[in-house]
């Protein structure tokens, strides 16, 4: 029965909607990979390495097996010949170490896999893993990269005994000129330390294998559901096609689930080794040792400028934190930091060398901004040490260097084209919104008081839109079915996978316009290889951007079939389309989405050349990155007792081009802002000198909570991108990217007039206090 | 994050309870605030757990004379939102209501606080301060002990074995005695990096500091200088004298002693500002 | 994790010297452990029992008495592992003679891994102060007492 009868003119694109997600995960009603139960399903639990680095003597499991309930203890030699964990990026000279899913005769990193006891239930296989004698002998290990590759320092791996994983070089324009012609140069060491993406949700597999059909069926809380079908099947040696992966409801990524783990093989493994359904769910101590970390930068940043502030080039060398192995992404990701390096500037001049140090550590790769924040972070930072060093106003030097608004697309030194931009507006409009120059006057009172008060500034720009598939390791397109059933209801389906960024909203405001229907009349569906057609994935702000246009083409598709039912049904040439019914201007009769949607599956007649049904697939590949920017500004004052820092205030000015559902876009800006304060102020992982990490929990990890957040004020500049039809850009890094520069560049700034000219992430208050005591000493 | 297999009883009278906890390999439960986390750890593997945290014996607050006596089963929010606290002991209310955040305070109990003896908790400040009296009872046996001999080290206490904190006993605050706890907090955990709970009055001053060392302890050559000076930098200077400093990543033993220093200063600046 | 302190012992330095390297007093005096296996010259094997409140943990470890010069120094070597982790410790005891007592000064690393060290962080270096202590203690006690 038809139901959207009546004619519907309000437009839900850029009105702020509450989420379609949010009843079921706020109800406790949604299903997580840990709420699937299954008959006879068993329970995996991993023993794991306490050691950085350690030979494996022998691993003694006779006493797990024994222990009642176990159904069967695997370790490196039994999953041999599972695997590769995969390594999707390719560098030249690329040294790739074989990552086997359990360790064989050597642990690389504390948390290394070493055996799986599978039991009748999770509390038998944990106390069978105790059970388990496994003899190491330690070795030295090395977890800071810039001594892994020093002089002395124990290979990670014995077979490159320089740590060295690869060396990348980028040159654009004449740097050496640039630098010969520079009045001045400014150099500095900036860190940008590890991070655990501490996604709220851990990771978790439920693996099934049906005997008969020799088909596998993998649940896995993760980003690519369709990306890790073909990789897990390749690693299992299993047919792509008896493979199918589900995500259910997924509480979080960050770029962690971006990626296929040696967990999601080994159920695989045991699943179809037992004919049985097995599921794993990572603990959090798991999750902090084995799950990617993110960042794990150190850059040498050196910028050439004139005295009047014109920056002529830039220098970087950047020493990458790999960790043991390479993750899907992990040797890639610094490489997305050389292509942001110029930032929002007009410096053709860059250069970059990258050195991918193996260490003894958990493999870092993509996480919220993956990349782009650490360049951000660094070439803003040396924006403020050259602005400090010619005495100049940190907002005057970036109005000066700005790409200019008639220069765009703009080709970049580091070979990217920027789509669009305005980049004095969004610093503009931050500018005006905290009253800058009465600040400043507020500023000179403060410091006249014995105050330490600051104010910094960020511009950002971003790679978002992920992206032509030329530019990404494994496609860069988006896919997209609609379907509008014999009812007139919509139901679109999504080769992106959301887990959090809304976009069962936001595809539904953009499908509810372009058909004409309400936003109750249309679902999303996501995340089942058996149900959506293939697709790449949430990440890298590409789901509105890439998978909003996908839906959008296929939209576009179906409404020409729309149209031709609704001719033949109105008998007529020339129908328009538009607010949910054809209409005939001739004649001025109508007919409803519904009436056609029935007629079209009733087929009792169908129009010349057309097939019965209404459904259409599209896969879109994007002609370019899309590049949102803004600027952030903070106001920050320093205790000078304790080295306590206070956010006064926060202003995010965004321009991610048309918003569609501004609620949501606020979310992501206040999310995003959060991790970056949490890297800029509380954040680290560490790791001893032995490999021991020792914030491996909630009680040493400082993740942010609600209350140690200031009052973030948002507002946005709108330049569509050309890219899309939308014009959307994307905003799920934005935060983090402009964040973690512009409250540093606020502290260093109420510091400057003690001499304090950097401080590295994250600024914990023993830090500032041990610079003022420095400063006084 | 999954404990070793345990016995679990949930007596209905402490009596019941006492006679449980009179055998080998048992061990109390309250709130858990710190016992289950260390559980699911395999850090702590007790062989039955006796579950007094639903005692309803154990579990009031009442004021008898110029006596605060505070069941240990009561729960931090109990504490926090207790009128009878707020007018006859403020420093309770304070100190209580920096614990960690809503959800411990909903679990977590003043005896179970104090049993476990965090070296970085917050009641234990202000028990010093107030120099509080535990009730410890044990299958045939009740004895009172104060705090300063209650808190023996790092997660050690007077406690024997059976024998768990029955009450907690505080003095009710006198007119123009003013209280202060200042917290440093540790962005992690929510523990105090450290923390200061003061009481002064025309008459008196206690100075009780947590987080610095292995254990709570009174300041007393700070409250001795304070009490004859009334200058709170003078005091808060010696507070951390001979004091040996814990030292982790989230600050070490020299920024400990300097935050020690500047909270008490804090905490004394205000209790004085409030004995009205 | 560097450690450092010093305890005052009320015996004659000699006897200090050679009651530290004394397998049945060292047995006495390391928490949780009742008896040391020789396994080597100078070196034992043990099981400790540790518990600090709450906390608990069997470990199987090892001692060893190495770079011995009497009666003035000697390194201690102890290893321990459990599954909730492992330790590693060294330490240089200097003794020094006073009136009728000596001074035990002692100088060292400890490396701690696994659980312990992952979730421990904040307690780890009171916890060796507070061992550390207590060993002395007993040692103290031990000492003094008459041997049966």
């Amino acid at each position: 029965m038809a139901t959207t009868t009546i004619t519907k003119t309000e437009k839900l694109v850029g009105k702020a909607m509450r989420r379609q997600e949010d009843p079921r995960l706020i109800t406790g009603s949604a299903t997580y990979v840990d709420d699937i139960q299954m008959p006879g399903m068993l329970h995996a639990c991993i023993l794991r390495s306490p050691h950085g680095a350690a030979n494996i003597k022998s691993v003694d499991i006779a006493a797990a097996l024994a222990h009642p309930g176990v159904a069967a203890v695997y370790v490196g030699k039994d999953t041999e010949k599972v695997g590769p964990v995969p390594c999707g990026a390719s560098l030249p000279g690329l040294r790739v170490p074989h990552h086997y899913v359990l360790a064989i005769d050597r642990v690389y990193f504390i948390g290394h896999p070493v055996a799986v006891v599978v039991a009748t239930d999770k509390y038998i296989a944990r106390d069978a893993v105790d059970l388990i004698e496994v003899e190491y002998e330690t070795l030295q290990a090395v977890t800071d990269p810039e001594k892994a590759i020093g002089p002395g320092a124990p290979p990670v791996h014995p077979e490159w005994p320089d740590n060295v994983a690869f060396n990348y070089h980028q040159e654009g324009g004449d740097v050496d000129t640039a630098f010969a012609q520079a009045e001045v140069v400014v150099k500095q060491r900036i860190t940008s330390q590890r991070l655990i993406p501490s996604s709220m949700e851990t990771r978790g597999v439920v693996a099934d294998y049906n005997t008969g059909d020799k088909a596998l069926t993998i649940w896995s809380s993760t980003q690519i559901p369709h990306l890790m079908r073909t990789l897990v099947a390749q690693m299992l040696g299993a047919p792509e096609h008896k493979v199918r992966v589900v995500t259910p409801e997924v509480g979080g990524g960050f770029g962690s689930k971006l990626n296929v783990y040696a967990e999601e093989a080994l159920m695989g493994f045991v699943a179809m080794k037992l004919g049985q359904p097995v599921k794993w769910i990572e603990s959090r101590r798991e999750n902090c040792m084995c799950t990617i970390h993110g960042r794990g930068h150190v850059d040498y940043f050196e910028v050439a400028a004139k005295k009047d502030g014109t920056i002529l080039g830039i220098k970087l060398k950047l020493i990458q934190d790999l960790g043991a192995y390479h993750q899907l992404l992990t040797p890639a990701i610094p490489t997305l930091s050389v292509l942001m390096m110029p930032g929002l500037y007009r410096c053709q001049n860059v250069r970059a060398d990258i050195v991918g140090a193996f260490t003894n550590a958990v493999p870092t790769d993509a996480y919220r901004g993956a990349g782009r924040p650490e360049a951000t972070h660094g070439i803003e930072r040396m924006v403020d040490i050259l602005a400090a060093e010619l005495k100049m106003d940190p907002a005057e030097i970036r109005l000066k260097n700005f790409i200019h608004n008639d220069e765009f697309p703009y080709a970049t030194g580091t070979g990217l084209s920027y789509d669009s931009g305005n980049y004095a507006a969004p610093l503009h409009k931050a500018m005006d919104l905290i009253d800058y120059h009465n600040l400043r006057e507020e500023q000179r009172q403060a410091r006249s008081q014995g105050r330490l008060m600051g104010i910094g500034l960020s511009t950002y720009g971003e790679i978002c839109a992920f992206g032509p598939s030329p530019a990404t390791p494994a496609g860069g397109w988006e896919s997209a079915t609609v379907k509008i059933e014999p009812s007139g209801m919509v139901t679109v389906m999504t080769g992106s996978s959301p887990h959090g960024q809304g976009e069962e909203t936001t595809f539904a405001q953009i499908t509810a316009d372009e058909l004409g229907v309400g936003i109750d009349d249309v679902i999303v569906l996501h995340g089942d290889t058996a149900i959506v057609q293939y697709g790449i994935g949430t990440f890298g702000s590409r789901g509105t951007a890439v998978g909003g246009t996908a839906v959008y083409f296929a939209l576009q598709e179906l409404k020409k079939k729309i149209k031709k039912y609704g001719a033949m049904l109105l008998e007529s040439e020339e129908v328009s389309f538009s607010d949910g019914v054809c209409v005939d201007h001739k004649t001025g009769k109508s007919v409803t989405l519904a009436e056609i949607a029935g007629a079209s599956h009733r087929a009792m007649k169908l129009p010349p050349g057309t097939q019965p049904g209404m459904v259409e697939t599209y896969f879109w590949e994007p002609p370019n990155f899309a590049f949102p920017f803004g600027a952030h500004a903070v106001v920050t004052e320093v205790n000078r007792e304790t080295g306590d820092i206070e956010i006064k205030r926060y202003v995010a000015v965004d321009d991610c081009g048309n918003i569609i559902n501004p609620l949501i876009v606020a979310g992501q800006v206040h999310g995003g802002v959060v991790q970056g304060l949490g890297q800029a102020l509380w954040e680290q992982a560490v790791y001893d000198d032995n490999g021991q990490l020792i914030t491996g929990e909630f009680m040493d990890y400082a993740i942010p909570r609600a209350s140690m957040i200031p009052w973030i004020e948002t507002e946005h500049t709108v330049t569509p991108s050309p890219v899309n039809p939308l014009g959307v850009k994307g905003v799920g890094e934005a935060g983090t990217i402009g964040c973690s520069p512009a409250v540093v560049n606020s502290v260093v700034d109420a510091l400057s007039t003690l001499g304090v000219r950097h401080i590295d992430m994250p600024m914990t208050p023993e830090k500032i206090w041990n610079l003022m005591e420095g400063a006084r000493a | 994050m999954i404990s070793q297999q345990f016995e679990y009883s949930a007596p209905a009278t402490l009596q019941e309870a006492l006679d449980l906890l009179a055998n080998e390999g048992a061990k109390p439960l309250a709130g858990g605030m710190s016992l289950i986390p260390m559980m699911k750890l395999r850090l702590a593997a007790p062989e039955q757990l006796i579950d007094i945290g639903r005692l309803r014996e154990l579990n009031y607050i009442r004021r008898e004379g110029e006596q605060m006596h505070i069941g240990a089963g009561t729960t931090h929010w109990d504490v926090e939102s207790s009128p009878i606290v707020r007018a006859h002991c403020p420093l309770l209310s304070e100190t209580v209501s920096n614990i960690g955040d809503i959800q411990v305070r909903n679990r977590g109990t003043i005896g179970g606080s104090a049993a476990h003896a965090d070296p970085s908790a917050d009641y234990p400040a202000a028990f010093c301060a107030l120099e509080a009296q535990f009730k410890l009872v044990k299958k045939g046996g009740e004895r009172v002990v104060g705090a300063s001999d209650f808190f023996v080290d790092m997660l050690t206490t007077a406690l024997e074995s059976g024998e768990i904190i029955a009450e907690v006993i505080v003095p009710v605050e006198q007119r123009g005695t003013g209280v202060s706890y200042q917290k440093c907090v540790q962005p992690a955990s929510g523990f105090a990096i450290v923390g200061v709970a003061v009481r002064v009055s025309s008459e008196f001053v206690r100075i009780g500091v947590t987080g610095l060392g292995a254990k709570a302890y009174r300041a007393t050559n700070a409250e001795e200088i304070y009490t004859s000076t009334h200058d709170a930098a003078k005091a808060a200077a010696v507070v951390a004298d001979g004091a040996d400093s814990n030292s982790d990543i989230h600050a070490s033993a020299s920024y400990r002693k300097h935050l020690a220093r500047i909270y008490t200063q804090r905490a004394l600046k205000e209790a004085a500002s409030r004995m009205g | 994790m560097k450690i450092s302190g010093s305890y005052t012992v009320p015996i004659p330095r000699d006897e200090a010297y050679k009651l530290l390297q004394d397998p049945v007093i060292l047995a006495k005096c390391m928490p949780g452990t009742d008896h040391l296996e020789k396994i080597g010259e100078d070196e034992y094997e043990m099981k400790m029992k540790m518990a600090i409140a709450s906390f608990s943990g069997l470990f199987t470890g090892k001692v060893k008495i190495a770079d011995a010069h009497p009666p003035d120094n000697f390194m201690l070597l102890v290893e321990g592992s459990g599954k909730v982790g492992f330790l590693k410790g060294s330490g240089l005891l200097n003794l020094t003679p006073q009136e009728g007592a000596t001074e035990v000064k002692y100088e060292g690393d400890v490396q701690v891994g696994g659980t312990i060290a992952a979730v421990g962080q904040r307690l780890l270096e009171s916890t060796s102060k507070m061992i550390i202590k207590k060993f002395f203690e007993k040692f103290a006690e031990a000492a003094t007492q008459p041997t049966t």
